[in-house]
């Protein structure tokens, strides 16, 4: 039976109506899910969806329920696709999925090119640095991820989420990583401040992650699967990593100076940034991002090969961020 | 480190080599030939710069392994060594290696010992160059 043939038999039983599958390609990039376009066509009418599906292995584990609970918390508050529905147990298809609606006309810059947004990079990132400012200023427990996701103290945010990626390094390491284990005893030897606010954190909040309509305006903000609540820092520091620089060390996420973005970020939320949290969450968010690779090093070796993808994951990326930990960790004692 | 350059260079025959469903030919091909050709380049590199880097890391971790010994009570000289300039071969010792120096920075550490701590930071900042990976400057779209 064809992917096409489990989608049209699931879909036909839950809209209780016959339903015919077209156009269905699977999009390119993305380790974490396997993710199709396809039109449904039913009762005469055809919905552009996306179907987001659990590959064998990926990149990182998730749970597909936070990232649908997150769409449905945040879709009419920034530009997200409204999810449509959700499987745990895979049903028809087999593997865990979830669909959701189709946002028609973006584009999404690879991170790995130089200068993608041109001149729109002014604009895109004031949108991107608000944007998530919004998502940083939304009460938690006023969203139906609160039901779903566990909200750390404010003074234990930092340790919840170095324990779970650290776990992840000693889980999935396959050869002995000095620098990022060095990064993970310097961030446990000095905690950052309390966090400001319980708030969502998004996860994987960067450029690649969201589609443009190549004029300066962001239609949708993708890559749920990391969602959690905790310190709204956390995305901030992702998201300005240098690993997502376009290779321009003068803007944030190849967009904004740093200082704009913040400002930007700090206005939307309505939450300050202490420079030092800034600092202990940047320097997590090269452990995390090491984390991450060395777990696709792993399932690119488990899944025999077969995932580019998982490839240059850990291999490329894994390697700039030892460089970028390296040089974190001699700004902390001053040598460079 | 790891994928391996002959896990890489494996994997770039064997995701070609099955050409999948209809559903993931198309666009989503493209994207993986775009992939499996950056994959290439940057093989390249590491045929030609791995195995030095490895003896360079190797070399450079030992030497301060040796410096730290008589304070830190490492054996140094039971750790493998190697004339084989294979890449398997220099990455056995290298993990060896690797997990010697965790062990020191960690009683380094403990110790408040600001040189060798520092000294070993400077030696993470040469590994990381030794090991890097030149991305050529792909125009966005």
């Amino acid at each position: 039976m064809s992917l096409a043939e489990r989608l049209e038999a699931y879909l036909s039983r839950v809209w209780d109506a016959p339903v015919t599958v077209a156009d269905l390609s699977r999009i390119p990039g993305g380790a974490s899910r396997e993710t199709y376009r396809f039109s449904a066509v039913a009762n005469g009418e055809a919905r552009p969806l996306i179907l987001r599906r659990d590959p064998p292995g990926s990149l990182i584990e998730t749970d597909r329920n936070l990232e649908y609970v997150a769409l449905a918390s945040f879709h009419d508050k920034v530009p997200a696709p409204r999810p449509v529905a959700m499987e745990a147990e895979g049903a028809e298809l087999e593997r865990p999925f979830f669909i959701m609606e189709r946002v028609e006309g973006g584009v999404a810059a690879s991170p790995f090119t130089v200068a993608p947004y041109g001149e729109h990079a002014q604009a895109i990132g004031e949108g991107f640095f608000s944007i998530l400012g919004t998502i940083a200023a939304a009460d938690p427990a006023t969203l139906p991820l609160a039901k779903v996701a566990e909200a750390p103290a404010r003074d234990d945010c930092w340790r919840v989420a170095l324990d779970h990626w650290a776990g992840v390094i000693d889980a999935d390491e396959q050869h002995p990583q000095p620098i990022v284990r060095a990064a993970i005893r310097a961030l446990r030897r000095k905690p950052p401040p309390a966090a400001t606010a319980v708030r969502v954190v998004h996860g994987d909040y960067r450029t690649g992650n969201f589609l443009h309509d190549g004029a300066g305006k962001i239609l949708a903000v993708l890559d749920w699967e990391m969602v959690h609540l905790g310190d709204p820092l956390e995305d901030v520091a992702w998201a300005i990593d240098p690993l997502w620089g376009h290779f321009d060390a003068g803007k944030v996420a190849g967009m904004l100076p740093r200082v704009d973005a913040l400002a930007i970020w700090s206005r939307a939320s309505g939450l300050p940034i202490d420079e030092t949290a800034l600092a202990w969450w940047s320097l997590f968010a090269a452990v995390k991002g090491q984390a991450i690779w060395t777990s696709a090093a792993k399932e690119y070796r488990d899944g025999g090969f077969k995932d580019p993808v998982l490839a240059i994951s850990g291999w490329y990326t894994a390697r700039r961020h030892d460089e970028i930990l390296a040089a974190a960790l001699m700004r902390l004692e001053g040598l460079s | 480190m790891t994928p391996s350059l002959p896990d890489i260079l494996v994997g770039n025959f064997l995701c070609m080599a099955d050409p999948g469903p209809p559903e993931q030919q198309g666009e989503f091909m493209a994207g993986k030939v775009g992939v499996v050709a950056l994959l290439s380049l940057l093989a390249a590199q590491e045929a030609e710069r791995g195995a030095a880097a490895r003896a360079a890391e190797n070399a450079a971790i030992r030497a301060i392994l040796d410096e730290a010994a008589g304070d830190y009570g490492i054996s140094a000289g039971d750790i493998p060594s190697t004339d084989d300039m294979a890449l398997a071969a220099l990455d056995l010792v290298n993990a060896a290696l690797r997990r010697a120096l965790i062990g020191l920075h960690e009683a380094v550490e403990a110790r408040g010992d600001t040189a060798r701590h520092h000294a070993i930071l400077r030696l993470y900042a040469r590994m990381a160059d030794l090991r890097r990976l030149d991305m050529p400057p792909l125009p966005g779209r």
